[in-house]
C-alpha cells in the first residue's frame, strides 16, 4: 500500500482525467472467488494468469517464455504504473515467423497483481494476441512491444472486470513498414486507465490505436494514447468511441506527434462520445503536435445523444424503446470494434459489447 | 376502425391541432389534404405517439382500443404504421436487420411467432422486387445514401413487410418522379386496397390520387376539417385552390 502514495496526481495533465481513488479502492478490495476464465476457441498458446501468477495446469505456453520483462529503448521505467510491473511474459519471434494467436486471460480475485509483457517480432514477422480481464481487484499492466521492419501484430484486449481497476501501460516501437492494430474494449464495471505510447520509428509504419469504453452506474474509464510520427510517409489512425450511462464518466485523450522531418505523415483521430442519460459525462481531448510541413492529419471530436429522431422512427416500427437504444448504440461503438481483422475474435467482442448493453439499457 | 373525436394538440405549448374529428372504417382509403402548416403532419405524428406532441383534448379510438394510451411501438404492433415524410437515415444498422427486428417485435407484441432469418429474407426480397428497390439496398444502412425517392419506395417495402391494418403515409408522393409515383400507388393499392384495412393518406396534391383513388377527401385548414366530399373535392382543389375551397 505504501506505493500507491506516489501515484501521480489530477494537476497533471496527463492524468487529469485518472480515477486516482478507484486505483487505491480497488487495490483495497478484499478476496473474492475466481471467475470462470474462458478461451475463446482459438489455436494457439493460451496463459492464463490468476492474480499475476501464471496457471501453468490450465496454460499453453507455445512460443511464450516467463520470467522478467527487460525493458528496452522505451522508458518504462519511468512510468508511474507502468513501473510496477518487472516479471511477466515475453513472446518474441524470429524473422519470418508467423504464430497462431496467442491469448492471455487475467482473472483477478482482488488486491493488487502486477504483470509485465514484451512482444518482440523481428522483421516479417506476424502474430495476433487477445487478451482478456476479468475478476475483482487492481490488475496493472505494462506492455513493451517491438516490430522489426514489416512486422504485423494484431492485438485486441477487452477489458471485463466486475469490479475494481485495469490499467494497462502499452509502449510500442515500429520499425519500417511495420503494422500495429490494437483495439481494446472496456465493457466490464471496474475503472479502466489504458495509457499508450505507439512510436512509429521507421518509415512507412502503420499503427491503429483505439476502440470503445463503454461505462455506466459510477464508472470511470480513460484512454491517453500518444503517437509519434518520428518518419516518414508513416500512418495512423486512433478511433474511440465512449458510451456512458447513468453517472459514469468516460474520458479520451488521443495525440498526434509528427516530427520535424516525418514528412507525409497521415494521421487520423476520430473520438466519439455518445452520453445514454444527461447525468453521465465525456471528456475528449483531441492533440496535435506538428513540426513537419507537408502531413496530412485529420482530427474529429463530438459528443451527443442518441438521435431522438430515429429512436422515434424505430419505435414507429415497433421496436420498442430499449431494443432501439441498443441498435443504435450498437451501431455506435461498431466502427472500433471493426478494427479486429479475426472474425471470431470481433465477434466475441461484439457479443461483449452486447451484453453490456443488455445491462445498461 | 380509426376514430378521432375533437382532437387538439400542441408542440412546445404551440396549438396545432384544434378539434379535429374524422372517422375512417374498415375498406376505405381517405385523403387529407390542406395548405402548409394546416396540422397534416402533426395529425400523423399524434397518430403515430411521436414524444413532443402533446394532446390535450378529444379522443382517439383504434378499433375501439384508446390509441393514445399507447406507446409508439404497441401502436404499431397494434396495427397501425406511419409512413414518413422525411424517411430517418439510421447509419450502422442495415435495412434488413431493422425490418427483421420491427417485424419480430411486433409479432412477439402480438404473441405470435417470430420469423426466422431464411422466411423474413424470402419476404423482404419478393415486397423489394413489388417496388422496384434493388436487393443491394436492403443490405445497406437503413435510408443512408438513398435518395428522396429512394427513400418512398422504401418506407413501402416497409409496410409491405410489416403489412399493417391502418396506414398513415405522410407526403408519400414528395420527392418521387412519375414512374416512381406510380410504383408506389400500386404498390399503395397491393398491400392496403384490402376489406380489413385501411390508409389515411396525406398530401398536397391530387397526382398520387389519380393512383390510389380516395373514398373520402378531407381539407384540413388551421387544425380542423373544414370539409369533407368525395373524390371530386380533390379535383375541386386542384383547380381551384385551398382558399376557394375551404373558404
Amino acid at each position: 500500500m505504501t506505493q500507491l502514495l506516489d501515484l501521480p496526481s489530477n494537476r497533471d495533465e496527463a492524468w487529469r482525467w485518472a480515477d486516482l481513488g478507484g486505483i487505491a479502492a480497488a487495490a483495497a478490495l478484499a478476496p473474492v472467488a475466481a471467475p470462470d476464465a474462458e478461451f475463446l476457441d482459438l489455436p494457439g498458446a493460451k496463459l492464463l494468469f490468476v492474480d499475476g501468477v501464471l496457471d501453468e495446469a490450465r496454460s499453453d505456453l507455445g512460443p511464450v517464455t516467463l520470467g522478467p520483462v527487460t525493458l528496452g529503448a522505451v522508458d518504462a521505467g519511468d512510468h508511474p504504473l507502468g513501473r510496477r510491473a518487472s516479471h511477466g511474459w515475453t513472446l518474441r519471434l524470429a524473422a519470418d515467423a508467423a504464430a497462431d494467436p496467442v491469448q492471455v486471460v487475467h482473472v483477478a480475485t482482488g488486491r493488487e497483481n502486477h504483470v509485465a509483457a514484451a512482444i518482440e517480432l523481428a522483421d516479417d514477422a506476424a502474430v495476433q494476441v487477445v487478451e482478456t480481464y476479468v475478476g475483482a481487484g487492481w490488475s496493472n499492466r505494462l506492455a513493451r512491444i517491438t516490430l522489426g521492419k514489416a512486422a504485423r501484430l494484431m492485438r485486441s484486449v477487452r477489458l471485463l472486470q466486475a469490479a475494481g481497476f485495469t490499467s494497462l501501460r502499452e509502449e510500442a516501437t515500429l520499425g519500417e513498414g511495420a503494422s500495429l492494430v490494437t483495439t481494446v474494449l472496456g465493457a466490464g464495471d471496474a475503472g479502466t486507465r489504458i495509457d499508450g505510447a505507439v512510436t512509429l520509428a521507421g518509415e512507412g509504419g502503420y499503427a491503429e490505436f483505439g476502440g470503445a469504453l463503454l461505462t455506466r452506474a459510477e464508472q470511470r474509464q480513460e484512454c491517453a494514447v500518444r503517437v509519434r510520427h518520428a518518419a516518414p510517409n508513416g500512418q495512423s489512425h486512433q478511433l474511440w468511441r465512449a458510451v456512458a450511462a447513468d453517472r459514469s464518466v468516460a474520458s479520451l485523450a488521443a495525440a498526434v506527434e509528427v516530427a520535424r522531418h516525418a514528412q507525409k505523415t497521415d494521421g487520423e483521430q476520430s473520438l466519439r462520445g455518445l452520453l445514454l442519460q444527461r447525468s453521465a459525462t465525456v471528456n475528449l481531448k483531441p492533440e496535435l503536435e506538428i513540426f513537419a510541413d507537408d502531413v496530412k492529419c485529420a482530427h474529429g471530436a463530438t459528443v451527443g445523444e442518441l438521435d431522438a429522431r430515429a429512436l422515434f422512427y424505430m419505435q414507429s416500427r415497433g421496436i420498442p424503446p430499449a431494443r432501439a437504444q441498443a441498435l443504435l448504440t450498437r451501431a455506435f461503438v461498431a466502427d472500433a470494434l471493426d478494427r479486429i481483422g479475426d472474425e471470431r475474435v470481433r465477434e466475441a467482442f461484439v457479443a461483449d459489447a452486447d451484453a453490456w448493453l443488455e445491462r445498461a439499457l | 376502425m380509426l376514430k378521432i373525436e375533437d382532437l387538439h394538440a400542441e408542440i412546445d405549448g404551440k396549438a396545432i391541432l384544434k378539434g379535429l374529428t374524422l372517422e375512417v372504417n374498415a375498406g376505405e382509403v381517405h385523403a387529407i389534404m390542406g395548405p402548409n402548416g394546416a396540422g397534416k403532419s402533426t395529425l400523423g405524428y399524434v397518430l403515430g405517439g411521436r414524444p413532443g406532441y402533446e394532446v390535450t383534448q378529444g379522443s382517439v379510438t383504434f378499433d375501439g382500443q384508446d390509441l393514445l394510451e399507447l406507446e409508439p411501438h404497441e401502436r404499431a404492433a397494434a396495427g397501425v404504421f406511419l409512413g414518413f415524410q422525411y424517411p430517418v437515415e439510421i447509419p450502422g444498422v442495415s435495412n434488413v436487420q431493422f425490418l427483421r427486428e420491427s417485424l419480430n417485435a411486433q409479432r412477439v407484441g402480438r404473441g405470435e411467432k417470430p420469423l426466422s432469418g431464411g422466411e423474413f429474407l424470402k419476404l423482404a426480397r419478393e415486397q423489394a422486387a413489388g417496388l422496384g428497390l434493388d436487393q443491394e439496398m436492403l443490405k445497406r444502412p437503413v435510408n443512408v445514401g438513398f435518395s428522396g425517392g429512394e427513400k418512398k419506395r422504401n418506407e413501402m417495402v416497409q409496410m409491405g413487410i410489416i403489412d399493417p391494418k391502418f396506414a398513415i403515409l405522410d407526403e408519400t408522393d414528395s420527392g418521387l418522379d412519375i414512374d416512381a409515383l406510380r410504383i408506389v400507388g400500386d404498390g399503395i393499392n397491393r398491400i392496403m386496397r384490402k376489406a380489413d384495412k385501411a390508409v389515411l393518406l396525406i398530401t398536397h396534391y391530387q397526382r398520387l390520387l389519380d393512383y390510389v383513388q380516395p373514398d373520402r377527401v378531407h381539407v384540413l385548414a388551421d387544425g380542423r376539417i373544414v370539409r369533407s366530399g368525395g373524390p371530386e373535392l380533390a379535383l375541386a382543389l386542384e383547380r381551384e385552390g385551398y382558399a376557394g375551397v375551404a373558404a
